[in-house]
Order: structure tokens, then C-alpha cells, then sequence
């Protein structure tokens, strides 16, 4: 812990970072984002299995950044939400100070220990407790063994589905879709300024909470992350209706990583997915 | 809006399947339509008077014509609406002909699709906007990147209509393949005493500038308005000062070290080296790789013998950039080595046939360097093993050519007629030897051409085998072909002296990477794209890029000289107005919701997506957004579809209009 705090408070002091976001704890022991601007607020910062956001979400609004580096805590999930906003052109690599934490794991619910019945779904499968690149690297981590990914298991059964039946399935999802897009407000990909949901001239999406309504609106969503979503489960975190959205985007995630070999977020110099052709891409779909 | 609806029968294009008087009669009632009717051939004169009338009677807004393709017809139809006083882009067509009558049998269910059709269109003419057509200044001059026959041709046509022209050839010479010649199909006159003449011609013009020895090195900007930037390779001799005396060649003590490019290495040349007497610029240039001064630092010799003081160790590649409105590529062509393959070569070879490994199989410029004045044989016809004379002479043609197989699926088009050319040469320098030709059809399609090929066969006596040769190989000096005449159905045995292999004609090794400079498309063989295989055959999809000569497709000399003629032609269309006019149906930037993600930029094929910051009146950036550049922009859509969040739009083709159209379908 003092190694977190320490790292920070030698940046701000240094003045490698202008400010830092990270997490600190809160009087009711709860761990919410917070940006450290002096050394002394640096004695405030934590990590721990409850630092569950993806602080990387606020890194567009700091995009045209002319005045000092924006510092950074991230978990290996999500430097890939810095690598693809660096590649979106939200953000520049040299304006950012990336603190990297060796992370074992986050709850799934905040108000209950860590433990193997309380872990994220994308730490089931996390392959990287590091983080690939940084420019200091705190060390939080306790070794700790990982549950099953259970939710590989649903995604095979959902695959088996016939069509109709997987309508179905969705369906039943989206009915409870409310309509709240803290989906995509605490996306760190959904940096778009006027999101298309917005458009009225013409109206692309239903804005309803109608059974059309919502499958546009979720379908769109995912359809626009096809390739671009890093995988940090926060979609579903924010859910307040508990829909299982990473199933959408993980299975898209799958896809271009066995059709394309590309998995979003990992490399600064690989070229994205989308808006890059190479001969080499499948064309099987043209018939 | 006042919206008149014309429906053409096309004669009986359309009216065989569409009741169009009904269609007709439909659209009257479509909201916004004021007036309605139907035409024989809306196209012809009265047809257009007829749309001309309804304008200027019932004051329309726009005008919604159901005809053949917007591709036949959706020009004259803009233009009549805009010489009866309304915008042109405010004429929609609908396709009943392509997209309905041709493709239906029923005429009832055609008749309701076509009213479908017109009822789109409607309702998405609703939308539309007059647009201005858009206006780009234009730099007369000429970019031509190559100096064979067809480059020469058309930078002289550009600059004899008194534009300039700068001529960039990679070789020390221009000329290109055709100074290699000996004689020409179909009239045997000599390659060398018409094109010479012409090279002169591009050397003195006032008005052409010639880069020899350099080579394209980038291309920025846009039709009317490119920027190009030309490695000027060292000669390590100062052209101004240099009268091509030539004692430094002569002198230079490199004799047998390089082989000469132009005798396809038949012969040496020497270190420091014009590649041929006739050659333009007569400027010699130091080979650095067999030069002893640049391997060992000493000799110097063509230095010491130099009255002018030209030669230069030290120079360096410089570069030079030009502005020029046009771009002609005439790279040409250059021959399937069949000996060196590249290991990742998908191409099989003919090893069988033993070329590089048998002195006296050669291939068709080979031949024509011994057969040529100039070669290095000076015109004797001697086999280049033992420089006697062959009295058996076997050509194969097809070498790589319509071979799946083992080469290229297409035909190089040339050998059919210089193989009979060759065949005709060699029986008119060697009286009692005896030709034979392995072929597999004999194409020759071109004025007098077949009429060549009779006489080969006829007067001159050469022997024609329909068939392919399975293997070449050496016998006490014969060389021993083994074939088939698959008209005789018989193996066929000849003891041949000298083979002449016609390989393929293949795209220049460095086409797809001067393709991606120029930003046009090239096929899977390298050869450049035109914009289209019938209409368009010299442009490319980029505007302003021009295609001249082999570097297309494999073509002969009066091909290549009359495509040379018909791009400098396109240059000079675009040279003929001071202002270019472009169609408006390009993307446009949101500025104020582009979130810069950039994906538009990453796809646009054209280049045309740039960077634009957005300051506030203090000078803060406010913002980096996507910017079109008009001059750039196809309006091919690809970052309309890309944009996540909308934020580009393709003027004609805006969302509204799409949607309009959708619901439409949708209310049906």
C-alpha cells in the first residue's frame, strides 16, 4: 500500500503528474474514484479488491491537455481502455503518467468481501495481473486462486441456441432495459460526444423504453463496439437492471480475436480492427 | 414542395412489364406531387421538353424521373431541369428499368414495385438540397513518370499543346523497351530510326522538363493540385557540364565486370556508362556497385580523362518537388524472368526449359538485342554460346502466358505477332535455316497483323506447331526440344541450335508500391486499374492519375502510343478550364459532435480526411475534429458508414433522404 502512495506522492512532488486519478476510501469504507492534486492528497489514495471502476473513462475529457501530464491509476483491464483511447486519438501517451497496479481481482459487489463467490467475471480470465506497460508499477498483489469461469460456460450454451431462440433469450434481457445508458456513461469507448442515441434528424434509435426501443438501443451499442471494446465489464457493473451486457461484447471481443487474430486495446502499434484492411482478412461473408 | 413525376417506357424496356400509364397515374396522388405523366422515351428531345414544360407551367421544385439507371441518364435529366430553372440535384431517378422491368415477368407485381420505386424517390426528393457544383483552381502542368514510348508520346502531345511537362525516367536514357527493338510488327521498319527522332523531340522541347535517372518518391494532394517529390539519383557525373564525349566510358578500365542492362546481358558494359549511343539525355552514370573508386578508393581514371571536370565521386541523391494538375503513369512493362524466382513466388517456373541454366535459350529481347544494328552481335545472327550461326531455331510462345498452372492466367498479346516477327527476321538473315514455332493459338487481331503472320508461314516458310514443348535439354551442342503437335497428335523431336522463349510480359516489380504513391488501384498480377474496363480505360479511380502503355496491360507499340495520345488527351481536358468543376456529392464534418475518433480517416481511400483544430476567439484549442478536403473526396460514403456517431454526412446522400426513403418502403 505505502509502495501506491509513495509512487504517487514522488510523482505529484516531481511533477510528473499534475494531478493523479485513483481511488481512495471513503468514511463508510467504501472505495470511489478520486484525483489526488498535492502530495498530501496522495496519502488518501488506495487499492484494493474494491477499486472496481475503470478510471480510464475519464481520460477523454483531457484530450486536448496542454498543461502537464495527467497521471493514472490502472489495473491490467484497464491500460487496455488507455491503449484504445491512445489509438482513438482521446488521449495522448505523452500526456499521461500511467501508475499500473498488480491487481488479483475485484468483487462483484462492493458491499461484500472479496472472495471466490465474489469476484468479477473478467477476472475469472484475466490473463494479465500486470499491466503490459507503465511508467511506475505498484505492486498490490496476493496470489489467489480464480473460480471458473462460469460464464464461458453460458456463452456456449447461448451459441447452441437456434436464432429464435436466442431472439428470445435477448428479448427477455431487454425488456428490462430502463433506458438510464449508464451503460454507456461509464464506458470508457462511449467518449462521443453526441452519442447517436441523441439524433433526433432522423431518429436512429427508438428512445422508448419499448421492446423496439431497447433493442435497438442495446444492439446499436454493441454493434459500435464491435472491435473496440476492451473488455473491463463496466457496462454491466453499471447495469442497475442487472442485464448481462459483456455477454454481447465478449462474444464480439471472441470473434475478432479468432477471425482476426486482434484483440483490442493490447498494442499501441497494432493497427485497430476497424478501419484497417488487410489481404489477408476472411472474406467468406461476401457469397 | 411541387414535385413533377415523369415515367419513361424506356420504348419497351420498360413499358413490356410496367403498365407505366398507371404508374403514372399512382404518383398523381402522392402528397406533394402536382404533376405526373408518362413518355415513350422521356431522354429524347420532346421527352426532356416535356419535363421542361411541366417545370415552367407548374413551377416545380423538383422533379422525379422513373427511367433506366441514374449511370445512362441522370446527367441529361439534372441538365434539362437546370436549363428550365431548377437545381440539378434536385432530380431524383428512380431505376425502373434495371432494378424492376428487366428483372420481372409479371406485369402486375412489376407495375406495383415500380410505384414502390417512384413513391421512394418521392418521398426522398422531399429531402433534397440544391447543391452548387464545386470549384477547384488547376495547375497546367504534367507529372508523365516514365520515358518509354507511351510516356514520350504523351508528354509530347501535352507539350506541343503548350503545356509543361515533366518527364521522369528512372534509367539513365529514356526510351524505355522500345530502343531495345530491331525491327517492328507488322511493317518491319526499324524500332530505333522512328523512335529516336522522338527522344530528340523530348530533349530540346522548351517546354519539357526531363528528370532521367529518378524516380517518384512522394505524392501529395489532389487532382489539379499535386505536389510530387523526385528522388533524383546521383550520377556522380554533372549533367551541365558533361558533353557526352564519351572518353570516360571508354576509358574506364570496368569493362567485363556489368552486364549491360540494354543487351538484356548479352553484353559487358563498363562502369561509367550511357546504356546505349542514341541515348537521351547523353549523359553517362557511374554503376557505384562495380565502380573500383567507390570499392577501393582508388582508380579514378574516368575523372583524370575528363576535359570538363564532370565527374563528381561525392554527389548525393538530392530531391526536387514539383506542382503539377496531372499525372500520367506509363511505367511500362518488363519480362517474366522464368530462371530467378523469388522463393515466395506463387509462380511454378519453367525450369524445363532450361533458361540460365542453356546459353542458347534466351528469351524474345534477347533476341531482338541480337537480331538488332546495334547489338551486341551487330545484327549477325549468331547464337550467344559459340557465336556461330543456328540453323535450327525453335520459339515457344505462351512462356508464363495463359498458364495457370505454372504463370499468369492472361495473354501477353504481343508474342503471337513478335514471335512470327523474330521467325521472319531470322529466315530473312539465315536463308537456309529453319524456324519452327511451338504455339498454342495464333492471335492476331490488329490491322495487317494476321496478314503478317501468313506471310511467316506462307512466304518465309516457318514451321508452325500447334502444341506445347515438355522439356529442353542439351546434347552434344543441340539443344533437343521435346513437344507435341496436337494437330498431327505426334511427339515432336527437334534438334534445335539456339530457343527462344516468349515469357510473359509482367507488371514492374515496384507497381504496387508506386500504385499505393499514387493512391490508385492495382489488379492481383500489378498491373494498374483503370477506372473502367470499357468507358474509362485510361483514367484511374483517383481523379487526375492518367494510365499510359503496358503498365495497364501487356500492349504493343501502337497501343501504347495511342494510349500515351489518349491520356495526354485527359490532361489536357483538364487543363482546358481554369477552374475545375466537381460533382458536390461529398462528406461533410459535424464539427461540433466529431468526437476525433478518426476512423473515417483510417478508411478513407482517397486521403481526403484531415485534421482540423478548433480554437476558440482567445486561440485555445478547443477541439481536434475530421475535415473533408473537397478537392480529395470521392463521395464514395465509406466514412459516413464508419462514423460511430454520425457526425459525417454524405451531401446527396444526407440521412434524412435515406430514411425518407426507408419509411417509405416501410409504409407500404
Amino acid at each position: 500500500m505505502n509502495e501506491l502512495k509513495q509512487i504517487c506522492k514522488d510523482a505529484l512532488s516531481e511533477k510528473k503528474a499534475r494531478f493523479i486519478i485513483g481511488y481512495k476510501e471513503d468514511k463508510n469504507k467504501r472505495i470511489k474514484p478520486f484525483i489526488a492534486k498535492t502530495p498530501e492528497d496522495a496519502e488518501q489514495l488506495t487499492f484494493n479488491h474494491h477499486a472496481v471502476n475503470n478510471l480510464a473513462v475519464y481520460l477523454p475529457r483531457f484530450k486536448n491537455n496542454v498543461e502537464g501530464k495527467i497521471g493514472i491509476v490502472v489495473k491490467s483491464c484497464d491500460l487496455k481502455a488507455v491503449t484504445a483511447l491512445i489509438q482513438e486519438n482521446q488521449i495522448k501517451r505523452d500526456d499521461l503518467f500511467i501508475i499500473g497496479v498488480n491487481c488479483s481481482g475485484v468483487v462483484l459487489d462492493i458491499a461484500k468481501e472479496f472472495n471466490k463467490d465474489n469476484t468479477q467475471i473478467k477476472c475469472k480470465y484475466c490473463q494479465a495481473k500486470t499491466p503490459p506497460y507503465y511508467d511506475a508499477l505498484a505492486d498490490e498483489s496476493k496470489d489467489f486462486e480464480m473460480p471458473d469461469d462460469d460464464q464461458a460456460e453460458l456463452m456456449a450454451k447461448i451459441d447452441k441456441m437456434t436464432s429464435d431462440e436466442r431472439l428470445e433469450f435477448w428479448n427477455a434481457e431487454f425488456e428490462k432495459c430502463i433506458k438510464c445508458y449508464a451503460c454507456r456513461q461509464v464506458c470508457p469507448m462511449c467518449y462521443c460526444e453526441k452519442c447517436i442515441v441523441e439524433k433526433s434528424e432522423p431518429q436512429w434509435i427508438d428512445t422508448s423504453s419499448t421492446a423496439r426501443g431497447n433493442f435497438s438501443w442495446n444492439i446499436i451499442r454493441a454493434f459500435h463496439m464491435a472491435g473496440r471494446c476492451i473488455g473491463c465489464h463496466e457496462c454491466e457493473r453499471a447495469c442497475p437492471m442487472g442485464i448481462p451486457l459483456t455477454l454481447l461484447t465478449r462474444k464480439m471481443g471472441m470473434v475478432a480475436s479468432s477471425e482476426f487474430g486482434y484483440r483490442h486495446g493490447m498494442s499501441l502499434t497494432e493497427p485497430t480492427l476497424i478501419g484497417t484492411y488487410s489481404t489477408s482478412d476472411k472474406e467468406d461473408f461476401i457469397k | 414542395m411541387k414535385i413533377g413525376v415523369f415515367v419513361c417506357h424506356c420504348g419497351e424496356n420498360i413499358g413490356r412489364t410496367v403498365n407505366c400509364p398507371e404508374v403514372s397515374k399512382a404518383c398523381a396522388s402522392f402528397p406533394g406531387v402536382v404533376h405526373s405523366e408518362d413518355y415513350k422515351y422521356m431522354c429524347s428531345d420532346p421527352g426532356q421538353n416535356l419535363i421542361k414544360q411541366a417545370i415552367r407551367e407548374k413551377h416545380l421544385d423538383a422533379v422525379v424521373v422513373g427511367s433506366c439507371s441514374p449511370h445512362m441518364h441522370e446527367k441529361t435529366f439534372r441538365k434539362a431541369c437546370a436549363s428550365a430553372g431548377i437545381n440539378s440535384y434536385m432530380v431524383e431517378i428512380a431505376n425502373l428499368r434495371e432494378h424492376c422491368s428487366w428483372i420481372h415477368e409479371d406485369i402486375n407485381q412489376a407495375t406495383k414495385k415500380a410505384i414502390d420505386l417512384m413513391r421512394f424517390a418521392v418521398e426522398r426528393v422531399k429531402f433534397n438540397q440544391p447543391l452548387e457544383t464545386i470549384k477547384v483552381p488547376v495547375t497546367k502542368r504534367s507529372l508523365v513518370i516514365g520515358g518509354g514510348i507511351s510516356g514520350i508520346q504523351a508528354a509530347l502531345d501535352i507539350a506541343n499543346a503548350g503545356f509543361e511537362v515533366v518527364l521522369v525516367e528512372k534509367e539513365p536514357s529514356i526510351g524505355g523497351h522500345m530502343s531495345q527493338l530491331s525491327e517492328t510488327f507488322p511493317t518491319l521498319d526499324c524500332s530505333q530510326c522512328i523512335l529516336t527522332p522522338r527522344m530528340v523531340e523530348v530533349y530540346q522541347h522548351p517546354k519539357i522538363k526531363l528528370l532521367s535517372y529518378s524516380e517518384v518518391e512522394h505524392v501529395e494532394g489532389f487532382i489539379g493540385n499535386f505536389k510530387v517529390t523526385i528522388r533524383r539519383k546521383a550520377k556522380s557525373v554533372k549533367e551541365e557540364l558533361c558533353t557526352g564525349c564519351g572518353l570516360c566510358a571508354e576509358k574506364c578500365p570496368i569493362k567485363k565486370k556489368a552486364l549491360s542492362e540494354f543487351d538484356e546481358g548479352l553484353s559487358n558494359r563498363p562502369a561509367i556508362y550511357v546504356p546505349f549511343p542514341q541515348a537521351v539525355p547523353n549523359v553517362p552514370v557511374i554503376d557505384r556497385s562495380v565502380c573500383t573508386y567507390f570499392k577501393t578508393g582508388k582508380c579514378e581514371m574516368c575523372k583524370k580523362v575528363c576535359g570538363r571536370e564532370a565527374i563528381d565521386f561525392t554527389q548525393q541523391d538530392t530531391f526536387v518537388t514539383e506542382d503539377v494538375g496531372s499525372i500520367i503513369v506509363a511505367t511500362g512493362y518488363k519480362l517474366y524472368s522464368i530462371d530467378k524466382k523469388p522463393e515466395d513466388s506463387i509462380y511454378k517456373g519453367y525450369g524445363e526449359y532450361g533458361y540460365g541454366k542453356f546459353k542458347n535459350v534466351i528469351n524474345g529481347l534477347q533476341f531482338e538485342r541480337i537480331a538488332s544494328a546495334s547489338g551486341p552481335t551487330s545484327g549477325e545472327m549468331l547464337r550467344p554460346s559459340d557465336k556461330t550461326v543456328p540453323k535450327k531455331i525453335v520459339f515457344i510462345q505462351c512462356v508464363g502466358s495463359r498458364d495457370e498452372s505454372k504463370g499468369f492466367s492472361y495473354c501477353s498479346k504481343i508474342c503471337c505477332m513478335y514471335t512470327a516477327k523474330h521467325a521472319m527476321l531470322y529466315k530473312h538473315k539465315v536463308h537456309d535455316g529453319e524456324a519452327y514455332v511451338f504455339y498454342m493459338d495464333i492471335r492476331s487481331g490488329g490491322k495487317n497483323y494476321e496478314e503478317f503472320v501468313r506471310r511467316a508461314i506462307e512466304e518465309d516458310h516457318v514451321n508452325y506447331i500447334r502444341g506445347r514443348v515438355s522439356r529442353i535439354y542439351e546434347e552434344d551442342g543441340k539443344l533437343i526440344v521435346k513437344g507435341e503437335d496436337t494437330i498431327a497428335g505426334l511427339p515432336v523431336v527437334i534438334e534445335a541450335d539456339l530457343v527462344v522463349l516468349a515469357t510473359a510480359m509482367i507488371a514492374q516489380q515496384e507497381a504496387p508500391k508506386l500504385a499505393q504513391t499514387l493512391n490508385i488501384s492495382y489488379d492481383k498480377y500489378g498491373y494498374f486499374q483503370e477506372a473502367h474496363p470499357k468507358l474509362r480505360p485510361v483514367e484511374t479511380n483517383t481523379g487526375g492519375v492518367f494510365l499510359a502503355g503496358a503498365c495497364h496491360s501487356p500492349r504493343d507499340i501502337p497501343e501504347s502510343v495511342a494510349m500515351g495520345s489518349a491520356a495526354a488527351a485527359k490532361s489536357l481536358v483538364l487543363f482546358g478550364a481554369d477552374m475545375l468543376e466537381r460533382e458536390p456529392i461529398i462528406a461533410k464534418v459535424d464539427a461540433t459532435t466529431c468526437a476525433g475518433c478518426f476512423y473515417c480517416q483510417k478508411v478513407c481511400a482517397y486521403n481526403a480526411i484531415e485534421k482540423k483544430e478548433i480554437r476558440d476567439r482567445l486561440g485555445n484549442l478547443q477541439k481536434v475534429v475530421a475535415f473533408v478536403n473537397s478537392g480529395l473526396c470521392q463521395g464514395c460514403g465509406t466514412c459516413n458508414a464508419t462514423c460511430p456517431s454520425k457526425s459525417i454526412e454524405l451531401i446527396g446522400f444526407k440521412d434524412d433522404q435515406i430514411f425518407a426513403q426507408i419509411n417509405a418502403f416501410a409504409e407500404v
